[in-house]
């Protein structure tokens, strides 16, 4: 009788495209016998929207590491078969943001933070563990690093690496280079993607008018 | 328990809505949704996103046409903002975009006083409102008697929010109880006005939201306020009125249950066991599935307790508390339906 379909628990939702029509993209999460897999999806019938996932998946690839399942063009994994359910839904929203006309590659490594006005990098330690370092004075130093730490924790699930306040870790053991990249873009103000999170889950919540400012 | 199905041949969605709403026997207990489940992938699914689906008849149906076709619903609301008799009355609107409610802009109110309050004459004319009886039209031209369509119309004490905005109206039904009523009583003709339009437009059922909410309204203002205003809604409005209080009224189920109303859509904060209990089967009862809790933040496992909740309880209609979010995932919404479906298949072969 209709036309939606069983995709799988929907991870997160963009409700609306700034790059093609303001049309809604979403993530679902499916399984396969190999684990979890991510299925990108639009219910948008407009011409184009097809190719327009499609550019959303190979993003996701690109952004965040994972790799497309042998003959899908919608569907994604991590190489490593973890969830890793923050993260992936990160890459989902950065890709979603990704400007079509600009060139898709990961992230580095390292990035300047503007706020200590220091170079911060990360770097894999093999076995899923990364070691975050800072270029310039140590004043301050390690304060900003473990905020940084903190925000790699939030956003990708990771775990404290062996180290300790300097180093994260991915659950699965496994290294993942581009993720680290993009979440290390994000992580320098946490604050920012939280407050962004919150004022999208409230749009199109429906308040009865005392309610409403 | 209402469910009586050794006397009960199969129903379609409408006669099982109509029923329920009459608290009689019913194949199974209907999904009725008597505010809004428009979603932002419904909206593109159909091509049909806000603002144009509130203000554009054709849009307006078809996108309400998905509760039945897509979600599985025994009913379709065409009406899914709180707005369109406002803005026919003279409210400014912020229409906003697809992923957000247009509402009306309450800080800039065009009444004052009772002599201020005058229904226009293009008021049922408005493209606002004529929009929505114009989408009745079409849904019940497209879908015949197999489905509910219910309407909308706002109460007066909703109006009086926004057209005099809420601070103001408030303090006036405290300073000022009988310049209150007469309020009321003017503004209940816009009420009544497009009510009537709607049902001669096809619809079955009107919902009638009037916000007499359980943060700034007591039960004991209910009575005072608004009993007797609802009473004369459900006698003069000619089809099941449905009406739709957000927060926790428990304290004013007792009056409500006195209007003669068909049916109360309640809220999650109120306990379904206990609302029944007080209804005493004079109004039947709608709704009570979480909004922001459940069906926005949480999966279909969770929505499918809140729905079973409300069937051992025997609430009569089962469905969203209110508007839902329109970012609400499609697949929270299914599962109400399923979730019913399941629970009867499971009753009825324990018996």
């Amino acid at each position: 009788m209709g036309e939606t379909i069983d995709l799988g628990r929907r991870m997160e939702l963009v409700p609306m495209d700034p790059h093609f029509h303001n049309i809604s993209i979403a993530l679902y999460r499916q399984a396969d016998g190999n684990g979890p897999v991510f299925r990108v999806h639009s219910y948008s019938n407009r011409d184009g929207t097809r190719q327009r996932v499609e550019f959303v998946a190979r993003a996701m690839a690109i952004l965040g590491g994972l790799e497309l399942v042998l003959g899908e063009s919608l569907k994604l994994r991590f190489p490593c078969r973890a969830e890793h359910p923050f993260a992936c839904r990160r890459v989902f929203l950065e890709a979603c943001k990704l400007d079509p006309s600009q060139a898709m590659e990961p992230r580095p490594l390292q990035i300047l933070d503007k706020k200590s006005n220091r170079t911060i990098t990360v770097t894999s330690q093999g076995n899923g563990v990364y070691l975050l370092a800072a270029g310039g004075e140590e004043l301050d130093k390690a304060s900003r690093i473990a905020a940084v730490t903190n925000g790699l924790m939030k956003l990708g699930q990771m775990q404290v690496g062996v180290s300790g306040g300097d180093s994260v870790a991915f659950a699965c053991g496994q290294s993942h280079d581009s993720l680290a990249g993009l979440l290390l873009v994000r992580a320098l103000n946490v604050r920012a993607v939280l407050r962004e999170q919150e004022m999208t889950a409230s749009r199109g919540v429906l308040s009865a008018p005392s309610a409403q400012k | 328990m209402n469910i009586q199905p050794q006397t009960v041949g199969p129903m379609n969605s409408r006669q099982r809505v109509l029923a329920a709403l009459r608290r009689e026997p019913v194949d199974r207990t209907p999904v009725c949704n008597p505010t809004s489940v428009a979603t932002v992938e419904l909206m593109d699914l159909v091509d049909a996103p806000f603002p144009d689906a509130n203000r554009v008849p054709e849009l307006m149906a078809r996108l309400a046409a998905t509760s039945y076709t897509e979600l599985g619903f025994d009913s379709i609301m065409p009406v899914f903002s709180i707005i369109q008799e406002s803005s026919a009355l003279g409210c400014k609107v912020q229409w906003e975009q697809k992923d957000n409610w247009p509402t009306v802009k309450m800080r800039e109110p065009i009444y004052q006083d009772v002599d201020d309050i005058k229904i226009p004459a293009d008021f049922l004319t408005h493209p606002d409102t004529r929009c929505v009886v114009e989408a009745i039209k079409i849904l019940r031209k497209e879908f015949g008697n197999e489905v509910a369509v219910i309407g909308k119309t706002m109460g007066p004490w909703s109006l009086g929010y926004h057209c005099f905005g809420v601070e103001p109206f408030l303090l006036m039904s405290l300073d000022n109880p009988g310049k209150t009523k007469a309020c009321l009583d003017r503004l209940k003709e816009a009420t009544l006005q497009f009510g009537l339009a709607q049902i001669e437009a096809g619809a079955d059922a009107l919902t009638l939201p009037d916000h007499a909410t359980g943060d700034l309204v007591s039960g004991e203002y209910y009575a005072r306020y608004l009993r007797d205003l609802h009473i004369e809604f459900a006698e003069r409005l000619a089809v099941p009125i449905i009406l739709h209080i957000c927060g926790k009224t428990e304290d004013r189920m007792e009056f409500i249950a006195q209007t003669g109303m068909a049916a109360f859509h309640y809220d999650s904060k109120n306990d379904p066991v206990e609302s029944m209990r007080i209804m005493r089967n004079r109004t039947s009862l709608v709704g009570n599935i979480n909004n922001p809790e459940t069906l926005f933040s949480k999966g279909p496992e969770e929505v499918r307790k809140e729905v079973v909740k409300n069937l051992e309880a025997g609430v009569q209609l089962v469905g969203p508390e209110c508007a839902i979010p329109l970012q609400t995932a499609i697949e929270n919404l299914k599962e109400i339906p399923k979730a019913v479906k399941e629970w009867h298949q499971e009753k009825a072969s324990q018996n």
